[in-house]
């Protein structure tokens, strides 16, 4: 009873190492060198709590590493915790822990395997690689799963700390051979692992050639894992390009079950699957397939507005191939109150693309919700709902019903005060596309422009200047005083962008036999003098010669004042066919966000310099040694007044430590012996002035209130 | 893959890290405030990724915190990433509670061990809470236990890499039970002049299991479901005959055999323990409001406002919604309020700028109306504009789905211990997040 009650109480005492202020490293350094194992533990979690306020802790690595040799799980766990902080910023440090990485990566228990290989992998020394060949392989070939799924990462570390090393230890053979394993989680692991290799150097590894061989193993291995494993395997399954009709159609077959998974990058991932699939096969417009698509696609429209970010800038890209995919889900897009802004913007684009142009009624409904939109408040959202609702007009094209549009847009600018710029380019976007017949149109536009014209700056951004003043040229007879109206843009001449100026030059030119000839000459001058844009200037400079050209000058001029513009056919932008195939192959990447193609990035591959790289075991030794012994002087210089009472036997505690460390050396052959007793002198040296200083100050320390403590104490 | 995951408070500033990779350098964080800043200064649209000097920012908000990862690849799965990151912040959520920046400073030790355990090299791993529970025990008072029966060794639980990796083996229950929760979430937007603009039900088959050892589950639902109307099983639920209803896009958890459902159109699965959502489903057929409220608002400028409102429960004599809430937004600056109602408890609330009437219980076919009338300020500053807000409505109505979906049976098989079990299923309607009727 006694003997428990003992061991209990050895067990829970816990003697909480107390911060103070002044102390902190050293009280640490007592709790981890303390008998009791609880208190050993809450030091280690308090040096954690340090290094995650960002302190530098790295001076008790030695005595952290002392902990490592528990037979407590949970210690080693905060152990590495510990040491793979450092192993990012502190490579030398960890090299001290070489030995126990090795001999844990042989421990019966696969946690801890598997956090011994993680970790060795992770330090970016060069001689550490050397290390861990034997572990790795072993690993690699461990009969537990969870082990060999860590292992398979372990090769894609250790390829991005050191690619001759990786490929002389002919490990990527084995990670290849991983495709092959019997656990789904291990081939997930195995495909990350290679894709990433293969980005960073294609060389190494014939990614498309081992997806092209393994793809029933990945199949077969999609329904029996995690969400995140379904996720890697699909995303290897879209890269693979099926031989015939026959297998791309049992590819679909075979994904198309994962469209109704939870997780919503599964659903993603599934669909770029199947229309990476989609050309190959015959299928026309009302196969199943589709419908099954479309309500993958709408079921990620219930899920968080990042999700849900992701998937309107993917269904862009979708709908551009097939536009006609969701039409029937309309009312899915529509804007919610509670929506964040960016969601709200790409859902107003997105209204609008899948619209069916041929479809009245749902056009007509789809112009009272946009129209509902221009009613808000938030500049952004009313300025792409009026923007949205030109592109809706002209997209349904119908001549009533952009008249509809028009009046809507008339209305908007007579309720509210702002808008003005959105208001005209949509106008103009509108005439534009029914052309010069629709006169009433053009006359109400043209009343309209001309009592904003009267108002100084009206319009602020440069694509709404340009549009105002292409409206004065083409339809010069619907306003009175133009002259004075484009007179207000020559004198800003200088101040405008490039869009305005050109637009500028083009109307005066074009009008340049109504306008007085001083205007003309004016601008002219203007143009070619006094612009750093390269396309005004050449332009200016070509209309000049034309103009002072003699003979056929007039018919010259006319053909250049009077050409007619083509119809606008439609002002949703698209993307280029080779642009788009692109996008359609990197959906769901971070690429088809920004509509940009992954290889069109100029990469950065950063790569923090590793100043640690190719130097010798001992030279890290050394600075390891070194920057230990430097961190603890600091620290103890700081410490001082707090533990004067230690002062007594300050070098005591000092050489200790010394010895731990040169305990810690001693794990390797590698060191050879007659460099012990040179490296030995400096530290001894400095632990000598430290000693020197100690004493120093506790005789200064004594004579103040701390005496009180010291004598307390004996 | 992601780099690594940043614990950032309100500000931007990190509060926990944990670096998987090195092609980001360690200073890109420290922009990271910075730029949100920026962005915030350039328009009100601030997207969820960022771009600076070739490192990607995505991130995600939660209560007070960002959840940031960084990557300098463009070739990163964002779907994953997102989809992760709300997955972090559940599994955070079990352990911790309220995931807030008070709560990560408390359990960084916890944080850490499941970040390792959770992404590895930036690809994420094992998710699974259940299991995760199992092998990464918590928190200091647990400590202690594990430290005094040392022989019980935290090894990985072998399901983990399983194709069963949710259910750990050895679950003993006295009494075998399963409880079904059907939850209907009516989302609907309705214009002014009273015309439902859209309408949805987003629907979800909550589990609570306690069954002993490994069961085996099948779940039947009714005839108005997907599993009955077509043989073919290409299409699915697309059958045109009979009023049969079509439900959109089922989302199932993962324990079910998804390729067994595509092709034999049977649920089955085999449950984690405790709770978990079974399924999702949604459906988009025009329904009628089922609390619809008639409001009239006039506003008299600079001098008061007056409200009349009328609301009815279009549902059936029977039943009852409980809980009602209406909520009528009115100007900011808008004082002194005068009401007359009838029933339930009508307030204002300065705070949300509304005008908020409680019901507890709402029979159905009945109507009940009130008016209110506040005061508003004579002088009047520049008008600011303010975002139009519609009126929003929350309910909540028992043993009443509105699709008519039902459970018919829940068949329990477990092969080893043959026990009885007994499933209890429960339905209830309630109003989802978006509710709203739009003021003229």
């Amino acid at each position: 009873m006694e003997k428990k009650l003992k061991k209990f109480l050895s067990n829970a005492t816990r003697v909480a190492p107390k911060i103070s202020k002044k102390g902190e490293l050293f009280e640490l350094r007592n709790g981890l060198v303390s008998p009791y194992p609880q208190t050993r533990k809450d030091a280690i979690k308090k040096t954690i709590q340090q290094m995650t306020l960002g302190k530098d802790v790295s001076s008790l690595f030695p005595d952290i590493l002392k902990n490592i040799a528990a037979s407590d799980v949970e210690q080693k766990k905060l152990v590495y915790l510990y040491v793979m902080n450092y192993a990012e910023t502190h490579p030398e440090l960890c090299i001290l822990a070489v030995n126990t990485f090795v001999s844990d990566a042989q421990d019966s228990n696969p946690l801890i395997r598997c956090m011994a290989i993680r970790t060795m992998s992770m330090i970016r020394v060069d001689k550490i690689l050397e290390y861990v060949e034997i572990p790795l392989r072993k690993t690699l070939q461990d009969d537990n799963p969870y082990v060999r799924k860590t292992a398979v990462i372990c090769v894609a570390k250790l390829f991005a700390l050191n690619k001759e090393l990786c490929q002389e230890l002919g490990v990527l053979e084995d990670l290849v051979s991983a495709l092959e394993d019997s656990n789904p989680m291990v081939v997930a692991n195995a495909i990350a692992a290679l894709s990433d290799i293969y980005e960073t150097d294609p060389s190494v590894v014939e990614l498309p050639k081992l997806i092209q061989q393994h793809v029933s193993q990945f199949l077969l291995a999609l329904n029996e894992c995690t969400e995140w494993a379904r996720i890697v395997i699909l995303g290897a399954l879209a890269e693979y390009t099926a031989k015939d009709s026959l297998e791309a159609e049992q590819i679909i077959d075979r994904v198309t079950p994962h469209l109704q998974h939870v997780n919503a990058a599964v659903v993603l991932a599934t669909i770029k699957v199947v229309i990476a699939n989609l050309p190959k096969i015959q299928v026309n417009v009302d196969s199943p397939i589709f419908s099954k698509i479309s309500s993958g696609l709408v079921s990620l429209m219930s899920t968080p507005p990042e999700m849900q970010y992701v998937a309107l800038r993917n269904i862009r890209i979708i709908l551009e191939r097939y536009p006609l995919l969701l039409s029937r889900e309309l009312r899915i897009f529509y804007v919610k109150f509670n929506d964040p802004l960016y969601v709200k913007l790409e859902k107003i684009d997105i209204l609008v693309r899948l619209v069916d142009p041929c479809n009245l009624k749902q056009c007509t409904l789809l112009l009272a919700e946009l129209k509902e939109y221009a009613m808000e408040y938030e500049s952004e959202f009313v300025s792409k709902a009026i923007l949205a609702l030109s592109q809706l007009g002209v997209k349904f094209s119908e001549v009533k019903f952009v008249r509809k549009v028009l009046d809507i847009i008339v209305d908007l600018c007579q309720t509210r005060d702002s808008f003005q710029d959105d208001c005209m380019v949509a106008m103009c976007n509108l005439i534009r596309h029914t052309g010069s017949e629709q006169d009433d149109m053009i006359t109400q536009v043209c009343s309209l422009a001309q009592v904003w014209g009267s108002t100084e700056s009206v319009f602020q951004t440069d694509y709404a200047k340009c549009n105002y003043i292409w409206l004065l040229g083409q339809y010069s007879e619907k306003f009175s005083n133009i002259d004075k109206s484009l007179q207000v843009f020559i004198d800003s001449f200088t101040h405008e962008e490039s869009l305005t100026q050109m637009s500028l030059l083009i109307t005066v030119v074009k009008l340049h036999s109504v306008l007085p000839g001083a205007m003309l000459q004016n601008l002219l001058n203007l143009a070619t003098t006094s612009t750093d844009e390269l396309d005004v200037r050449d332009m200016a400079i070509m209309y000049w010669r034309c103009l002072s050209l003699e003979g056929e000058n007039e018919t010259l001029i006319n053909e250049l004042c009077n050409a007619q513009l083509p119809q606008v056919a439609t002002t949703l932008d698209a993307f280029s066919p080779e642009l788009l195939e692109t996008l359609l192959r990197e959906l769901s990447l971070l690429s088809s966000i920004y509509y940009k193609p992954v290889s069109t990035m100029t990469r950065y591959r950063m790569r923090t310099t590793n100043a640690v790289k190719g130097k010798q075991l001992n030279e890290l030794q050394y600075m390891a040694r070194d920057e230990i012994m430097k961190n603890m002087n600091e620290d103890n210089l700081l410490d001082f007044d707090g533990e004067s009472n230690f002062a007594a036997n300050a070098t005591q505690p000092s050489s200790s430590v010394l010895s731990d460390i040169n305990d810690l050396f001693d794990f390797a052959p590698v060191v050879p012996q007659h460099l012990q007793p040179q490296s030995q002198q400096p530290v001894d040296e400095s632990i000598q002035g430290l000693s020197l200083h100690e004493k120093h100050g506790s005789a200064k320390t004594s004579q103040n209130s701390n005496t009180q403590d010291l004598l307390d104490l004996f | 893959m992601a780099s690594c995951i940043f614990f950032c408070d309100s500000k931007g500033k990190t509060i926990l890290s944990r670096r998987y990779r090195n092609d980001v350098p360690p200073s890109a964080i420290e922009k990271f405030p910075a730029l949100l800043l920026e962005a915030e200064q350039e328009s009100s649209v601030i997207p969820p990724c960022l771009t600076h000097n070739g490192v990607q920012y995505l991130f995600i908000q939660h209560n007070d915190i960002y959840v940031l990862t960084m990557s300098c690849s463009l070739s990163l799965n964002v779907a994953q990433v997102f989809s992760f990151l709300y997955k972090l912040v559940d599994v955070l959520a079990e352990y911790v509670k309220t995931v807030q920046e008070e709560s990560i400073r408390d359990n960084f030790v916890i944080i850490y061990e499941l970040l390792d355990e959770m992404l590895d090299f930036g690809v994420p791993q094992i998710t699974e809470t259940k299991m995760l529970k199992q092998y990464i025990t918590q928190k200091s008072f647990k400590l202690i236990k594990s430290a005094k029966k040392s022989k019980n060794v935290v090894r990985p639980p072998s399901q983990l890499t399983n194709s069963v990796s949710w259910r750990p083996e050895g679950i003993t229950y006295k009494k075998n039970e399963a409880f079904l929760d059907v939850v209907e979430s009516i989302n609907m937007l309705i214009a002014a002049n009273g015309q439902v603009l859209r309408s949805e039900i987003q629907g979800k088959i909550k589990v609570k299991s306690h069954l002993s050892g490994m069961p085996d589950l099948k779940l039947g639902l009714n005839d108005k479901g997907i599993f009955t109307t077509d043989d073919s099983g290409s299409k699915m639920g697309a059958s045109s005959k009979g009023p049969s209803i079509e439900l959109e896009d089922i989302k199932f958890h993962q324990c079910v055999r998804l390729s067994k459902f595509e092709n034999e159109k049977i649920i089955t699965f085999i449950p984690p323990d405790g709770d978990f959502d079974l399924m999702n489903y949604r459906l988009s057929l025009p329904i009628k409001p089922l609390i619809w409220c008639d409001v009239k608002i006039k506003v008299h400028s600079q001098s008061r406002i007056e409200i009349h409102c009328r609301a009815k429960a279009q549902i059936k004599k029977k039943s009852a919604a409980n809980n009602v809430e209406i909520l009528i937004p009115v100007p900011e600056d808008a004082d002194s309020p005068k009401f007359r109602y009838s029933h339930g408890s009508l307030k204002y609330v300065p705070e949300k700028s509304a005008i908020l009437w409680k019901i507890k219980t709402f029979n159905g076919g009945k109507e009940y109306s009130f008016a209110a009338q506040l005061g508003l300020p004579s002088m009047n500053d520049i008008e600011v504009p303010k975002a139009k807000r519609p009126i929003e409505v929350k309910f909540q109505i028992p043993y009443f789905t509105t699709s008519g979906i039902q459970v018919r049976y829940l068949k329990v098989h477990e092969p080893k211990l043959q026990y009885q079990s007994y499933p209890w299923v429960r339905y209830i309607t309630q109003s989802g997040d978006d509710y709203t009727i739009r003021t003229a």
